[in-house]
């Protein structure tokens, strides 16, 4: 069984980058001899996250989100079943996350069945700077909790 | 690329030959992959699926629906393949972080490089392959031909591009040259000069500011060899060229030039305006990019450990150019005594060409709404068609983050009133 998870967003674009802190959380957090898993930082979705999920039998992605129906740091979820696309995720380089794994799925890469997605209420994703707003950064440890008890239950070795 | 070449200047230093060359390599791994994406996920669509199609079967899927799963496969193979030599030896797939002043922080190994030799060989097929796809779906296809050779974006501009030594593109290094309508060079500098021969315009309804040539000077949004409007893009590099500096990219280089007629005058072909060429000049540098990547792989030098002159003093001021995939990219530094960044300037491909983006979709209002008549099939679609071959993207190429593509045509009476809207997003 192999898992991926993705930390995906901008690193210098405020509260678009809380993926990539959770991301960087869990790979402190996680045990040497995790076999099996692996954690990534991507800056771009679309195509791309074809080439990063292919081979995967669970995917985990934590992305920030606006809907701007929420408060900043409302932590969303989503799997397989409910797939919505996140502001990152659908990228207007090319496709939508949902379009991507259409895509790959119609030219037979193999790919993630079993979904898990956090996403993350952002305040700012347009200001240059390398630290959360407060109410985002408040979400970043209860999202690693959640990730950790998910990826508890998908493999044996944590 | 630009940045870590302007970090060169900052710290006075000259990258070895190896460093250089890996530097290269690299860029044409990313030149291959962004040029693929470009034309078949972002301005494929446009001909593949055709501009009357609803946008949400303008894209990759509508194309793999259209012409088959193994064009999609070999896409997404070449993605894959270009973008792990970028991570091999760059660091990261984005952001690559080996760029140092002075060179590259590790040498390519003989394993690596055997790979990337192997890769080089894939993206020159995968190169020809493209461009049969092109000539069966576009060329052969008197629709699509027409719309490439119609005058709906045709502009008579000037045009700039990096040269080598021969006069032929080099996207990484070389002199930048400057060919008026006509085909006659204007000038040819070193990307240092910059600021003396471009200059920039600012109109109050835009904070993207509009680029031109100091030496013809702003007449406002019209072409013609009195305006100082220039394109730097894959069909503006071809057209300041001599020649390819590629056996197989030279024979598709004269092919291109006799479909549209273009004569030799001086030994040199007259430029082609038609905007939508673009697309076609883009695969041409695709083949290039391909056949001068495996010319770098199979470089003895390239698997050399001396990647980098390690700098000893900080001059303070630096600029960097290369032609990035949408055209020529200028980066320039100022710096204090330690090496920090006090001031910075950059031109980026895409704002090079906003006037002419700005024109091609003035120029497509104009066929499209004449006479109180408009063109409602696919008005949107022709419109957004007008600066997706400049740039695919321009809210990314102004740094925007609507997160989608919004667009809103509304049609005016003479006296300003709207009378229609077109929406889309």
């Amino acid at each position: 069984m192999k898992t991926i998870v993705i930390g995906l967003g901008n690193p210098i674009l405020t509260d678009d980058s809380v993926g990539i802190k959770i991301a960087r959380e869990l790979k402190a957090r996680l045990s040497n001899d995790c076999e099996g898993v692996e954690i990534v930082e991507l800056y771009a979705g679309g195509i791309r996250l074809i080439d990063v999920l292919a081979g995967y039998d669970k995917a985990i992605i934590v992305d920030a989100m606006l809907t701007g129906e929420h408060k900043p740091g409302t932590i969303h979820r989503f799997s397989s079943t409910n797939l919505t696309s996140t502001r990152n995720a659908m990228s207007m380089h090319d496709l939508d996350l949902p379009g991507a794994l259409e895509l790959g799925r119609m030219l037979g890469i193999r790919l993630p069945e079993d979904f898990r997605i956090w996403g993350i209420e952002a305040d700012d994703v347009e200001t240059f700077s390398e630290e959360l707003t407060h109410q985002v950064a408040c979400s970043v440890r209860p999202v690693v909790e959640e990730v950790m008890e998910e990826l508890l239950t998908l493999t044996q070795y944590i | 690329m630009a940045s870590v070449k302007a970090l060169d200047g900052v710290f006075g230093v000259t990258p070895t030959s190896a460093g250089s060359k890996t530097r290269e390599l690299v860029y044409m791994a990313f030149f291959v992959t962004d040029h693929a994406t470009h034309f078949y996920a972002l301005g494929g669509p446009d001909f593949i699926v055709g501009p009357d199609a609803p946008p949400s079967e303008r894209n990759i899927l509508g194309v793999v629906r259209k012409v088959g799963l193994d064009i999609g496969k070999q896409v997404i193979d070449c993605r894959a393949r270009n973008h792990h030599i970028i991570k091999m030896l760059g660091g990261r797939g984005v952001h690559p972080t080996a760029g140092q002043p002075g060179g590259w922080s590790k040498p390519v190994s003989e394993e690596e490089r055997k790979e990337i030799e192997e890769i080089a060989r894939k993206n020159i097929d995968f190169a020809l392959f493209s461009l049969k796809a092109f000539d069966d779906i576009v060329l052969k296809n008197p629709q699509y031909l027409e719309l490439v050779t119609s005058d709906i974006y045709l502009h008579k501009t000037y045009y700039m591009g990096t040269v080598d030594e021969k006069n032929r593109p080099n996207f990484f290094d070389g002199m930048v040259r400057v060919v008026d309508p006509e085909g006659k060079e204007l000038m040819k500098y070193h990307p240092s000069e910059y600021t003396k021969h471009i200059a920039e315009h600012v109109e109050s309804w835009t904070y993207l500011k509009y680029p031109y040539l100091k030496k013809i000077g702003w007449k406002g949004f019209v072409d013609g060899m009195d305006s100082g409007v220039y394109a730097a893009t894959p069909l503006a590099r071809l057209n300041v060229a001599d020649s390819m500096a590629t056996p197989k990219a030279q024979e598709h280089y004269e092919r291109f030039y006799a479909t549209f007629g273009s004569k030799k005058i001086n030994g040199r072909y007259q430029p082609v305006h038609h905007r939508l060429a673009t697309h076609w000049a883009r695969l041409i540098e695709l083949l290039y990019a391909a056949e001068h990547m495996l010319e770098l792989a199979t470089d003895p030098e390239i698997t050399s450990p001396d990647v980098r002159t390690i700098p000893t003093s900080i001059k303070g001021e630096g600029v960097g150019c290369v032609e990035a995939p949408r055209g020529t990219l200028t980066h320039h530094y100022i710096t204090d005594d330690r090496g920090v960044i006090t001031k910075a300037n950059l031109i980026v491909a895409t704002t090079n060409n906003y006037a002419v983006m700005t024109m091609s979709i003035k120029r497509a209002a104009e066929k499209l709404i004449t006479k109180g008549k408009i063109v409602e099939e696919g008005i949107l679609n022709r419109i957004e068609m007008a600066f997706r071959l400049y740039d695919p993207c321009l809210s990314c190429a102004t740094h925007s983050l609507p997160g989608k593509m919004p667009m809103t045509v509304n049609i005016r009476k003479s006296d300003g009133e709207v009378i229609r809207s077109f929406k889309r997003g």
